[in-house]
């Protein structure tokens, strides 16, 4: 297992190189990612790789393209996910109490895995009368095609997705599990390039626009973020990637810590500038059920 | 951290030793269920089990069955890892008592994440 | 109605990209081309009975079966022993055999795989309903599937 020492020049580098941010507790992952690395390179251990990247500059691009690779994974990272689940729905629940509804934007839906994640979700936690809908959207339209047909390979449904959700939600279709055409029905799909005026949009309760910034340069993420507060409701919630923030981006927004991800709320006369961290329970076992 | 990796494929039970040691685990092997329970009987109390379905003289199945069934290994995680994909049969190991269930094949991030999932790697959030 | 009695050529094609993909394709994958299978090499076999009736067969030359067991195994391919082969190729139909079996409907039990070296064909009796010709390394790598003679029906 890679030293602490490894691990924090590991940690350093990306944030140098990436400004990701590489927190304590993700040892196994960066140990997983690097160990394929190490052996091309020779080396008996990560650590061995690791004391080597100081002075090979294409190891070091390596390392980071390993580390950064954005594969899509059910429930990924599920900090976001808590956050939403434990910090997002409460007060919205009170919220929008007289309509019953909410409206959801997951923005660079790629293959749907978040969305259908958030649908999980929602049929977990909504109470009864309840509705909502996760608007998908993505540049590319194979990758929408994909999102409605709601089909994933074997490889696909073992990475991060609960077993027993698994069988809650999906059934076989071929050698590929379909999701429930109950939870398809919530989720609509639209192309859209984010980099260009958006076309007509509801406003949104809630936001995910995760890992899709880091593509763009300064001025069009600005820009990006500068239209996605006019189609954020003054009490909804943006979510960005783990290693992103607004902070040096657009004074337009706030930011609330929910467990280990940042909130971030459209700054209005009534918002506080800084409001207490909202309590995360930690995961237990049992948190997998339908 | 302890795995007790059951298999009757020596070349799978290398597989999946591999994984969990580089993630700091020792490891014990069986190859059915049987032995796997003599493991145990004899004193071993794994963190996560890792068991093939398909194996001589007991099954995964069986094997979860009785461990669920006994209080000396209420904590120990079961996660199935099997050919067995149907519907049905992962509803049947979950009802069993199977934590998680990962489908053959697999790659080394989903035995990863799920064993993240089921808590394998909770550390303690400093104060 | 009717009944689907065999997998897609597909479907198949799917799960033997799969198991060769997680495991063995990460220099180089398998590609749909055929290459002429020399006499000799090794068969690896799996049933199914129950719900479906079929016979799962992997082909691979001596090279092929090497270099999956040294990959499999992670050790030099003169460092691995028949007995490697055995269980790394018991493992490979395994694998490719129960997916195939969870393509088909009904509930299904698979076998303990069979493996051997030399010329070994299924039985005679058995019907072929589905050949997968691949190439892997420069290997040919053939998957079969074949079931009983269709049954009259009632």
């Amino acid at each position: 297992m890679i030293s602490p020492t490894s691990f924090a020049y590991v940690a350093d580098l990306l944030r140098r190189e990436t400004a990701m941010l590489c927190e304590p507790g993700k040892e196994y992952l960066v140990e997983a990612r690097l160990l394929p690395l190490a052996r091309s390179a020779g080396q008996p251990d990560v650590d061995g790789y690791v004391a080597l990247l100081g002075r090979d500059p294409s190891e070091r691009a390596k390392a980071i393209d390993a580390l950064t690779i954005n594969e899509t994974s059910w429930f990924r990272d599920l900090a976001p996910y808590q956050a939403f689940t434990e910090a997002m729905l409460p007060p919205l629940l009170e919220a929008r109490a007289h309509v019953k509804h909410l409206e959801i934007w997951s923005a660079a839906c790629s293959s749907g895995q978040e969305a259908y994640s958030l649908t999980m979700l929602l049929k977990e936690n909504l109470p009864p009368g309840w509705t909502a809908r996760i608007h998908a959207t993505d540049v590319s339209t194979t990758m929408l095609e994909r999102v409605r047909a709601g089909r994933y390979s074997q490889v696909e449904m073992n990475r991060g997705m609960p077993a027993q959700r698994l069988v809650t939600w999906f059934t076989r279709a071929g050698n590929e599990w379909e999701v429930s055409p109950e939870l398809r029905s919530m989720v609509t799909t639209q192309h859209l390039n984010l980099a260009a005026p958006f076309p007509p949009m509801p406003v949104f309760d809630i936001v995910f626009l995760r890992n899709v910034l880091i593509y763009f340069d300064l001025d069009t993420k600005r820009d990006i973020l500068r239209r996605v507060s006019t189609r954020i409701s003054p009490d909804g919630f943006l979510l960005l990637g783990s290693s992103e923030t607004t902070l040096d981006l657009d004074d337009a927004w706030t930011r609330e810590a929910a467990g280990r991800v940042w909130m971030h709320r459209p700054r209005t006369a009534a918002r506080p500038a800084a409001a207490a961290p909202a309590p995360i329970t930690a995961p237990a076992l049992s948190q997998t059920g339908a | 951290m302890h795995a007790l990796i059951i298999d009757d494929s020596k070349t799978m039970r290398s597989i999946l030793r591999r994984i969990v040691t580089e993630l700091g685990f020792e490891t014990t092997e069986a190859g059915n269920g049987q032995e796997a329970l003599d493991v145990l009987e004899a004193g071993l109390v794994p963190d996560i089990c890792l068991i093939d379905w398909n194996m001589p003289l007991m099954d995964g199945y069986t094997f979860v069955t009785r461990v669920r069934a006994d209080d000396r290994w209420r904590n120990v995680t079961l996660m199935m890892v099997t050919t067995e994909s149907e519907h049905g049969q992962i509803v049947r190991a979950l009802a069993a008592g199977a934590h998680e269930y990962v489908i053959k094949p697999f790659t080394p991030d989903a035995i990863i994440e799920k064993m993240e999932l089921l808590g394998l790697f909770a550390q303690e959030v400093p104060a | 109605m009717t009944v689907t009695l065999e997998p897609s050529l597909g479907d198949v094609h799917a799960v033997v990209e799969e198991v060769w993909s997680s495991f063995l394709g990460a220099e180089e994958p398998i590609l749909p081309l055929a290459t002429p299978m020399p006499p000799g090499g090794w068969s690896a076999a799996i049933t199914v009975t129950g719900g479906w009736d079929a016979q799962i067969t992997v082909n691979l030359t001596d090279a092929a079966a090497q270099a999956v067991t040294s990959t499999m195994l992670m050790c030099p391919p003169e460092q691995c022993s028949d007995e490697d082969l055995r269980d790394a190729l018991g493992e490979l139909v395994n694998m490719v055999g129960g997916n195939v079996k969870s393509l088909m409907a009904g509930s299904a039990v698979l076998s303990l795989p069979l493996v051997g070296h030399g010329d070994i064909s299924p039985g005679s009796h058995l019907v072929e309903v589905c050949r997968l010709e691949l190439t892997w390394r420069g290997e040919p790598v053939v998957v079969t599937v074949h079931l009983p003679p269709a049954a009259d029906p009632s």
